[in-house]
């Protein structure tokens, strides 16, 4: 559960192929509004008609065989629904200073969803969740017959481990006790038709962006003690198609791009360093121009060299302000995962808010709102905004916590005990079953400062609580937010840049190693007060249901008390010889420096 | 009793190979940007590599491969899209100790970084840097474990650690993957939709559950260097074409078959039609199989194996055997696998030999996708006679030594990215007194005749683990019926050396093209006692509705 984009890349020294990393999560961004129409009423472009074509066929057949012996143990389905995605990508990657890899794709992937039993029990109970699911690649054109005959193969197996799990399901049901949270497994929802055009392919001049992802690359040889970094630009063009046996049909594109960057370095006790950023907008003429992006680059590579020498944090428990972006991470990782409707029910699951709704959760200054149908904050896009859900439902803004009170989940088709119905947050990566997931997280507050007084008060808290120091959080990177019931209730988001804020005056001093422990929610009812300027962070989200793009939003915040410890990362030494770019750089070849 | 064999034959022929080409010079190599990175950087390494109070590495070798691909698939008459990937990947290896002891382990040691696509001096140059920084301090604590285990056995290794090799510069000619991608898309949709297009198909239409071909092109430049002085690029292309097609039988049974044709150039597959023909062939077998009735229960006794289906024995059974590896630490065994006691003893009938010939580079016509000059660890192609008259003469080894084989003879095969061990390359099998395919079947009929059996068998295709695709049921008159469902038992080492009654006399070329391309020639065998038995699998559920017609 971590919102970053940067996971697939961490493991990209030693890989030979590396899958494309512009995933084929099935998301939708739109702005055309979707007229509420039966699904008789509108001409279905060729892929979703002979979806709709094969699904009717598939209803009506299954289980409902004329012949009785062979019908001794076929149920036929409640429930069908056929999710193809169809994506376009171009991924071009440079480290060290050229390219690694430039690549495009083109592929169609279909999920088919077999329900089999009833809205109140079915195959997808319990451990059996997965078993909504089976995905089959597509043919890429319209030939009807060609991709009627994969779907029918994708059905027939889909059935038939819907049907064994079923089976599985119902004894399960009959031997043990009764559960907590007896909501049923599927919720009524209203069926949505909107079809939009397909989404254009992504325009990108490969010669001149080749050029661009290599020469940022390049910047890095200005900083030799960054040893590694890969910068990659992936392009996405995108359209879901989805066709339910409950009329639902949606023809919805979408398409987003992303600049990453991830560099790497360790200091002489063998503390690994890394900083990563990312750049995100629809398409990649809306990235920020090249000026801008090396600027940002240096700055990068400037804050691993400060931080090689920056002086090891002590354990410390007392303020500190996290950044607007820090924050937002915080958000995301500590409360929004906690959120997610399906974690409010089942045994394995920690269930922190289930039973806190209408409950004072956070400051009562503090509001969080989901809202997948915004697409950008000031100039900044939101890569978590999508029109309809992967269970084929219209996206909706949630308001999950009213001035500190909490007021719902974000919520799929799985019901529970407190909502019975999806509010349009249904998710997942292709090959998935969707779960409620955060779009858009965004975090409001009615007590904001400048950041001029917010620096203040963290040191009259410090002041106050005979602290020679508070701490300044400017970037948090990618954590694990473990909510299940036999881990312990924590969360470690690893912070990447922390200042020691002195009260005595003294400049602010940048530490490292700093790692971040303690329990969420005391944590979040600690916060103080907030800045009066809110940032994005974009990213990657990994969890049960897949890798999905998010975004969160939020000012920077105080809090009175935040524990850290020491990080224990890495024990190697850096590299013994000097990196061969300041070797060139040098007119004579240098020697070893390390011995 | 030490004892060496050396293969006098095979080192003169590498006498002669080495200097056919030994005019190159590393100046030649350096006017190849990639090389020239390498050997920078290699140089440098030599040269200042060294932790403070740590041995320094008395070997280090670079390679890197630039692997272009091309695949393209289709199902049920339609393309379901191409796949173009092109990647320089570096592989470092660093040995610390000596020739004797090293820090070398039975996993092979070494570190994997992608490197540039571009001739970026400095930015290869820094994979180079980091792979073999990690590659330098894993064998430092590597040696520092063997050295301690050492302590822990009272047998001493029974051979080096690492074979001294004389350096070898040889520079082949960089090669580029040229596909018409979109023509190749265009007929494998075709392909994978015969049975919708075909009219002599029409009646399988209904039952075919999948049928996928794929095409896929591959150009792989491989550059090697290391701190003896070896400098090796190889450029080597291949190309595949596939096709498979399955359906279950009433009973459920999977049915499958697929065929393939490949080779070092294009020119080298089947052409559109013979591949079609192929392919329609393929699917109108499967009415055949649907067809077919089940096989008895149990049968001991004669079974003819076609050329093609011995040539999968041979690569199942022999080619994993022959080759030399390091045995455990601690013990007097030459070397691991079935064969590992077996030198100088009798592994196969005294009618069979079997030499590996990597220099052989075509058969009939047809290429062979397991030759080559110069192995993945910079040491020339030996031709090596393994198995003489039935007796086990010799192993194919790498630069890995066991006992009486001190040095490679030019059979460390890479993966790409992958370490080198010692493997095939074009294994051919021969009989003194082969006999042609009619001849054969007679004497398989004759020992049907003579055990008083009313049938015997007939192998034609093997599929994995060596499960009969193509079985057939020939009664005493010679009258041949396809049946399935079949296993085969007793097929192994034992029933090789001496179950093994009579060869043909054309080898079937069968390419590999693996993880490490191999061919094996082999002829027809027949043996006298194998078991085939019902394989009593359980069976998937037919489709549970029809497919769309």
């Amino acid at each position: 559960m971590k919102p970053t984009s940067l996971a697939a890349l961490r493991h990209l020294p030693g890989g030979i192929r590396i899958g494309q990393i512009a995933g084929s999560c099935a998301l939708l961004l739109f702005i055309a509004p979707s007229v509420t129409l039966s699904a008789q009423q509108v001409a279905l472009p060729p892929l979703l008609d002979t979806m709709s074509t094969e699904l009717t066929r598939a209803m009506s057949t299954l289980g409902k065989s004329g012949d009785p012996k062979a019908s001794e143990k076929q149920i036929p389905p409640y429930f069908l629904s056929y999710s193809v995605a169809d994506a376009t990508g171009i991924s071009i990657r440079a480290q060290y200073g050229a390219l690694a890899d430039s690549e495009s794709s083109h592929q169609r992937v279909v999920d088919v969803q077999v329900r089999i039993g009833d809205p109140k029990l079915d195959n997808t109970h319990g451990t059996h969740r997965a078993s909504a699911v089976n995905t089959l690649q597509l043919p890429l054109s319209d030939d009807r017959e060609a991709l009627s005959r994969s779907l029918w193969l994708a059905t027939n197996s889909g059935y038939g481990s819907a049907l064994d799990n079923y089976l599985r399901v119902k004894t399960e049901a009959e031997v043990r006790a009764k559960e907590q949270d007896t909501s049923g497994d599927f919720s009524t929802e209203q069926p949505q038709v909107s079809i939009e055009k397909p989404a254009p392919a992504p325009v990108v001049n490969k010669a001149v962006w080749e050029d661009r992802v290599r020469s940022l690359s390049k910047i890095f040889r200005e900083y030799p003690d960054v040893y590694q970094n890969v910068v990659m630009l992936t392009a996405q063009s995108e359209t879901d198609y989805f066709a339910s046996s409950e009329g639902s049909r949606l023809a919805s594109p979408h398409q987003s791009a992303r600049l990453v960057v991830f560099a790497v370095s360790r200091a002489d006790d063998g503390m690994d360093l890394f900083r990563a950023q990312t750049f995100e907008a629809e398409t990649v003429d809306k990235l920020p121009a090249q000026p801008e992006l090396e600027a940002a680059f240096r700055e990068l590579g400037k804050s691993l060299e400060d931080l090689r020498k920056a002086p090891l944090t002590e354990p410390f428990n007392g303020p500190a302000i996290l950044s607007g972006r820090a924050s937002a991470v915080f958000f995301h990782e500590v409360l929004g995962h906690r959120l997610e409707g399906q974690r409010q029910r089942g045994d394995e699951e920690g269930q922190t808010f289930t039973k806190e709704v209408n409950k004072l959760v956070l400051p009562s200054f503090l509001s969080v709102a989901d809202d997948p149908t915004r697409t950008t904050f000031g100039s900044t896009w939101l890569s978590g905004s999508y029109d309809f859900d992967d269970e084929g439902q219209k996206a909706k803004k949630v308001e999950l916590i009213q001035d500190g009170v909490l007021k719902t989940f974000l919520m799929s088709r799985l019901p529970i005990a407190s909502f019975s119905s999806s509010n349009g947050h249904g998710r997942a990566q292709t090959g998935h079953v969707p779960n409620g997931r955060q779009g858009n997280l965004i975090v409001t507050s009615t007590k904001s400062v400048s950041d001029a007084e917010l620096r203040k008060m963290l040191i009259e808290e410090a002041k106050k609580q005979g602290k020679p120091y508070g701490l300044y959080f400017e970037d948090i990177s990618s954590g694990f937010a473990v909510t299940t019931r036999n881990s312990p209730q924590a969360f470690s988001v690893v912070p990447l840049v922390v200042y020691r804020v002195y009260v005595d005056g003294r400049p602010d001093e940048l530490v490292r190693g700093v790692s971040i422990v303690g329990t969420p929610l005391a944590a979040m009812k600690r916060i103080l007060a907030t800045g009066d300027k809110s940032e994005v962070f974009n990213g990657e989200c990994g969890a049960e249901s897949g890798s999905i793009p998010v975004s969160a939003v939020a000012p920077a915040m105080l809090l009175t008390e935040i524990e850290t410890q020491k990080q224990q990362q890495g024990t190697q030494r850096p590299p013994i010889l000097t990196n061969p770019s300041a070797v060139a750089a040098a007119a004579t070849p240098a020697a070893g420096k390390g011995n | 009793m030490k004892k060496l064999a050396t293969p006098f034959a095979a080192l003169a022929l590498a006498t002669f190979s080495l200097s056919a080409i030994a005019q190159q010079t590393r100046a030649d190599a350096e006017k190849d940007p990639v090389l020239k990175a390498m050997l920078a950087e290699l140089d440098r390494s030599r040269d200042q590599l060294q932790l403070k109070d740590f041995e320094k590495p008395f070997f280090i070798q670079y390679r890197i491969e630039d692997v272009a691909d091309f695949q393209t698939k289709g199902d049920f008459g339609a393309s379901v899209g191409e796949d173009q990937h092109h990647q320089r990947v570096a592989r470092v290896t660093v040995r610390v100790g000596d020739y004797k002891t090293d820090s070398s382990t039975v996993r092979g040691d070494g570190a994997v970084q992608l490197t540039a696509l571009d001739n970026d001096p400095l930015a290869l140059r820094a994979s180079l840097w980091q792979a073999t920084d990690q590659a330098y301090k894993n064998a430092l604590s590597a040696y520092a474990q063997k050295l301690a285990q050492l302590k822990q056995v009272q047998t001493p290794p029974q051979s080096d650690d690492f074979s001294r090799e004389s350096p070898v510069i040889a520079l082949e000619d960089p090669v580029t993957l040229n596909v018409d991608g979109s023509q190749w898309s265009k007929r494998v949709a075709e392909l994978s939709g015969l049975y919708r297009t075909d009219p002599a198909l029409k009646a399988t239409e209904a039952d075919v559950q999948y049928a996928t071909a794929i095409f896929h092109g591959r150009a792989v430049n491989s550059y090697l260097v290391n701190t003896e002085g070896t400098i090796v690029r190889k450029g080597t292309t291949s190309f595949e074409e596939s096709f498979a097609v399955g359906t279950q039988a009433a009973d459920g049974m999977h049915l499958d078959r697929s065929y393939g044709s490949n080779g070092e150039t294009i020119k080298d597959l089947d052409s559109s039609e013979a591949f079609t023909k192929h392919a329609v062939k393929l699917i109108a077998s499967l009415t055949d199989l649907r067809k077919a009735p089940l096989v008895e229960e149990e049968y001991h006794g004669p079974i003819l194996f076609s050329s093609d289906a011995s040539s999968d024995i041979i690569h199942e059974i022999v080619a994993p055997n022959i080759v030399a590896t390091r045995p455990e630490l601690g013990t007097e065994a030459r070397t691991k696998g079935a064969f590992a006691s077996s030198y100088h003893a009798r592994v196969l009938p005294e009618f069979l030999s079997v030499v590996d010939d990597p220099a052989l580079t075509t058969f009939k016509g047809k290429t062979l996708v397991g030759a080559y000059k110069v192995d993945d660890e910079g040491v020339l192609a030996q031709t090596v006679n393994l198995v003489t008259a039935g007796r086990l003469e010799n192993y194919l080894i790498g630069r890995e030594p066991v006992r009486d084989f001190p040095k490679s003879n030019g059979h460390g095969r890479a993966a790409i990215a992958g370490a080198a061990h010692p493997a095939i390359g074009v294994l051919k099998v021969s009989s003194t007194d082969g006999i042609d395919d009619s001849e054969l079947n007679k004497r398989l009929l004759a020992l049907a005749k003579d055990r008083d059996l009313k049938s015997v068998y007939f192998v034609e295709t093997l599929g994995p683990e060596l499960t009969p695709r193509l079985l057939y049921h020939v009664d005493a008159d010679g009258k041949r019926e396809l049946v399935r469902g079949a296993t085969l038992d007793d097929l192994d080492q034992r029933t090789l050396r001496s179950g093994v009654v009579a060869a043909g006399k054309e080898p079937y070329v069968a390419n590999y093209d693996g993880a490490v391309p191999e061919t094996i020639l082999a002829p027809a065998m027949l043996f006298d006692d194998v078991t085939v038995r019902r394989a009593n699998e359980k069976n998937d559920k037919l489709p549970f509705y029809p497919p769309p017609s």
